[in-house]
C-alpha cells in the first residue's frame, strides 16, 4: 500500500507526509521499548529516585496523562452511544475506529496507573476492599468493568476476520447482546467520566477556584463527550486514510459540529459557574492561573467552536482536522490544570517531571497508538454495513 | 401483520432485557452506597489532644519519643518535617512580637470527618469510634489520594521503598489499647500536651482562655475547622502565623460525599434513559422502514 501514515498528526493531511509507515512503526516501537525499560526501572527501584514526585506534589504527569487519556478514550462510549443507542446511523462508519481507540486508550490508562501506584503488586485490592465514598474507588471499578465492555465491543472486529464455526457462533452471541453491552458501556462511562470530576471535590484547599466548583462532575462528563467526538473524527479520518478509503463528508464535518455545540454548552457552564460564584475577576487577576485557564478555554474551546460554527470559516478544508485537535488540546489542558497547573501549592514546592516519567509516559501512549494502528490494518474496522463510501 | 407484531414484541423484550441488565449491573456496582457516611457517626467523647503552643518550649522530646514508639529509623535525629520516618515534629517559626520563635507541634489532626478516610480508594484509612484515624497498611495500594485530600498535608509516602506505603500518626492506638497515653504526650516535660476526651479538652481549653485572656487568642483551633478535629490548638498569636490552614467549618469531603451518594440514582437513570432512547430511536427506524420488516435480523439491527 502506498497510503501514508499520519495518524498522529492528521493536520499534515494536506501537506507532504513526513513519515512512511515503516518509519512510523519503527519510531513507535522504539518509544515502547525505551518506555518499557523506564517503567521496569521505576518498578524495581521505587519512585523516590526515579520520579520528581514528593509528598506535597504527589500526582504528576502520569496521573495528568491518565485522566487525559480517559477523556480521549471517551470516543468509545460517545460513538457507541450515538450509533448503537441513539441509532444515528449516518455515523456508523466512525464507530469501530473510535471503539478501538477507546480500548487502546483504556489499556494505556491501566498501564500508567500501575506505574503510579505505590503498591503496584496490590493493584487488585480495590476489588477486595470497597470504599463506596471514594471517587477513586468508583473510577477504578468502572474503568475495570468498562475495559471489559470494550473488549466485548472490539471482539467482533477480530471474530469477523476468522470465519470459523466457533467464532461465528460467538459472533452471533455478541451481536445479540450488543444493545445490552452498549447501554452498560454508556452507563459505566457516564459514571466514571463524571466521577473523575468528583475526585477533585475532595481538594477544595488545593484546587484554584478557577477550576474548583461543585459542578466539576458535570464539567468532566460533558468535556469527555467533546474529547470523544473529536478523537472519533480523527480516528475515522486516520483509518480511512490508512486503508485508502474515501472519508465521508457527512461524518468528517458532522461529528465536529456536534462537538462544537456540546462545546458551547460546556463553555456556558464554565462561564456561568464563574459568574454565579462571583469569581469572574480571576480570569484576569490570578496570574499564572489566569494564563492556564485562557490556554485551556481560549485556545482549546473558544477558537475551535468559532472555527466550527462561523459559516465563513467552517468550510475551510483544514477545519475538520484542526478544530478537533484544538478541542482535544483544550480537554487535555483541563485535566492538566486540575491535576497540576491549577493546584495551589505549599510555598517552595515545585515539580519538574523526571526523564523516567516522560519516557514511560511516551512509551505507554506509543504502545496505545501502535496497537490502534495495527488494529486498523488487521481487524475488520469497517464492517461494510454503513459503507457505501461516497 | 403477524410478523410485524412478533417483531415489535421481540424488540420490546430485547429493550426490556437491556434495561434490566443495565440496571442490575449498575445497582450491583452502586449497591452498598446507601450505607453510612464514610466517617460514621462521630461523638465528642473520642480521644483527643490539646496542644498549648504558649507552653511549648520546642525541646523536641515529643518528636523523638514518637520515632521511638513507632519504630522509626534514627530515633535520636530531630526531624524537621513530617515524613515516613517522623509522624510528628516541632515546626519552628518566627514570632512577630517576640525574639522567642514559635514552636508548633504538627501531626495528624485526627479529624472528626476525615477527608482522607472519605477519599481512600480501598478504605485503608478509618475513623475509629474512639477518636484516632487509623491506617490499615495491608489494604493500601499507594494511590496517594489521601495526601491531596488532607488539608493539613499529613499523610506521607515512603518514596525510597519500591513497595512504599503511607505513613502518619495513629494517636498511638496500640498504647491506648494498653491504657497508656500517646508517646508524645507522655514525653512532654513542659505540660504543653494534654490527652483526654475531646469534649473535656474543649472545656479545659476554653477555661484556660477565660482565666488568662491576655495569654491566648480567643479561639480553639480544631473546634470547628473542617468539621472539627480531635487534635486542638491553643495559641497566643493568630493561628495563620502557626502555619495552620484557614479552613471553614464545612467538612472537606462534603461535596464529594454528596455526589458519591447519588451514584446509584445516576447509574439507574442513565441506564434507564439510554434504554428508553435505544427503544424510541429504534422504533422510529422501524416505522421509517416498515416495508423492510422482513429483513434478516442483523441488517435490521445494524442498518
Amino acid at each position: 500500500m502506498t497510503t501514508n501514515l499520519h495518524v498522529e498528526q492528521p493536520s499534515s493531511s494536506a501537506a507532504v507526509p513526513v513519515l512512511n509507515r515503516r518509519m512510523a512503526m519503527a519510531l513507535l516501537g522504539a518509544t515502547v521499548l525505551v518506555g518499557g525499560l523506564a517503567g521496569v526501572i521505576r518498578l524495581l527501584v521505587g519512585m523516590g529516585s526515579t520520579t520528581a514526585l514528593t509528598d506535597a506534589y504527589t500526582w504528576g504527569i502520569w496521573i495528568a496523562f491518565d485522566f487525559t487519556l480517559i477523556a480521549f478514550a471517551g470516543a468509545g462510549f460517545t460513538m457507541a452511544g450515538l450509533v448503537h443507542v441513539l441509532h444515528r446511523e449516518q455515523y456508523h462508519d466512525a464507530v469501530r475506529p473510535a471503539i478501538l481507540a477507546g480500548l487502546a486508550g483504556y489499556v494505556s490508562v491501566l498501564l500508567l496507573l500501575v506505574l503510579d501506584l505505590g503498591r503496584p503488586d496490590r493493584f487488585y485490592n480495590f476489588i477486595l476492599f470497597w470504599n463506596v465514598h471514594s471517587p477513586l474507588f468508583e473510577i477504578s471499578l468502572c474503568v475495570l468493568l468498562y475495559t471489559t465492555v470494550l473488549v466485548l465491543e472490539v471482539a467482533p472486529f477480530l471474530l469477523e476476520r476468522l470465519h470459523l464455526p466457533v467464532t461465528d457462533r460467538l459472533l452471533r452471541l455478541l451481536r445479540g447482546a450488543m444493545p445490552v453491552i452498549a447501554v452498560v458501556g454508556v452507563t459505566l462511562s457516564s459514571l466514571h467520566q463524571s466521577t473523575l470530576g468528583t475526585l477533585y471535590l475532595n481538594m477544595p484547599h488545593r484546587l484554584h477556584p478557577l477550576w474548583y466548583t461543585p459542578i466539576l462532575p458535570l464539567l468532566f462528563f460533558v468535556s469527555s463527550i467533546i474529547a470523544g467526538l473529536s478523537l472519533a473524527t480523527l480516528t475515522y479520518m486516520g483509518s480511512t486514510r490508512i486503508l485508502g478509503l474515501p472519508a465521508k463528508r457527512e461524518i468528517v464535518t458532522g461529528l465536529p459540529r456536534i462537538a462544537a455545540w456540546v462545546g458551547v454548552f460546556y463553555l456556558a457552564l464554565k462561564l456561568g459557574d464563574l459568574l454565579v460564584s462571583g469569581e469572574m475577576a480571576l480570569l484576569w487577576s490570578a496570574g499564572a492561573y489566569s494564563f492556564w485557564w485562557w490556554l485551556e478555554v481560549g485556545v482549546g474551546l473558544m477558537i475551535p467552536i468559532a472555527l466550527l460554527l462561523i459559516p465563513s470559516l467552517r468550510h475551510r478544508p483544514w477545519v475538520p482536522v484542526a478544530a478537533p485537535l484544538l478541542l482535544l488540546f483544550g480537554v487535555m489542558m483541563n485535566r492538566f490544570n486540575a491535576t497540576m497547573f491549577g493546584q495551589i501549592l505549599p510555598p517552595g514546592v515545585t515539580y519538574s517531571p523526571s526523564l523516567i516519567e516522560w519516557l514511560s509516559t511516551i512509551g505507554i501512549i506509543g504502545a496505545g497508538v501502535m496497537a490502534w494502528l495495527l488494529g486498523v490494518r488487521f481487524l475488520a474496522i469497517f464492517d461494510g454495513k454503513g459503507s457505501q463510501h461516497v | 401483520m403477524t410478523s410485524q407484531q412478533a417483531l415489535s414484541r421481540r424488540e420490546f423484550l430485547k429493550a426490556a432485557g437491556t434495561g434490566a441488565a443495565a440496571v442490575t449491573a449498575t445497582c450491583v456496582l452502586a449497591g452498598p452506597a446507601s450505607s453510612a457516611l464514610a466517617s460514621g457517626p462521630v461523638s465528642d467523647s473520642g480521644w483527643g489532644m490539646l496542644i498549648d503552643v504558649t507552653r511549648c518550649t520546642g525541646c523536641d522530646s515529643c518528636a523523638l519519643a514518637c520515632k521511638e514508639a513507632n519504630g522509626r529509623p534514627n530515633p535520636t535525629v530531630v526531624p524537621s518535617a513530617l515524613s515516613s520516618d517522623a509522624y510528628t515534629f516541632i515546626d519552628v517559626r518566627p514570632n512577630a512580637g517576640s525574639a522567642e520563635p514559635l514552636a508548633v507541634k504538627r501531626q495528624c489532626m485526627h479529624c472528626q470527618h476525615p477527608a482522607c478516610v472519605s477519599a481512600c480508594t480501598v478504605g485503608a484509612l478509618t475513623k475509629s469510634a474512639d477518636g484516632p484515624v487509623v491506617y490499615d497498611s495491608k489494604k493500601c495500594i499507594g494511590c496517594r489520594y489521601c495526601q491531596y485530600a488532607c488539608p493539613f498535608g499529613v499523610p506521607t509516602y515512603d518514596w525510597d521503598n519500591p513497595l512504599g506505603l503511607i505513613h502518619k500518626c495513629q494517636l498511638c492506638v496500640e498504647r491506648l489499647a494498653e491504657g497508656e497515653m500517646p508517646a508524645c504526650v507522655s514525653s512532654c516535660p513542659a505540660g504543653a500536651l494534654r490527652f483526654g476526651r475531646r469534649s473535656d479538652l474543649l472545656v479545659q481549653a476554653h477555661a484556660r482562655i477565660s482565666s488568662n485572656p491576655d495569654r491566648y487568642v480567643d479561639q480553639v483551633y480544631g473546634e470547628f475547622e473542617a468539621g472539627g478535629t480531635s487534635v486542638l490548638y491553643l495559641a497566643g498569636v493568630p493561628f495563620s502565623q502557626l502555619g495552620l490552614p484557614e479552613l471553614g467549618d464545612q467538612t472537606i469531603s462534603h461535596y464529594a460525599e454528596a455526589v458519591m451518594k447519588k451514584t446509584p440514582v445516576v447509574a439507574a437513570s442513565v441506564a434507564a434513559l439510554a434504554t428508553g432512547l435505544y427503544w424510541l430511536t429504534k422504533r422510529r427506524d422501524l416505522h421509517l422502514s416498515e416495508a423492510r420488516v422482513t429483513l434478516p435480523q442483523e441488517d435490521r439491527h445494524d442498518h
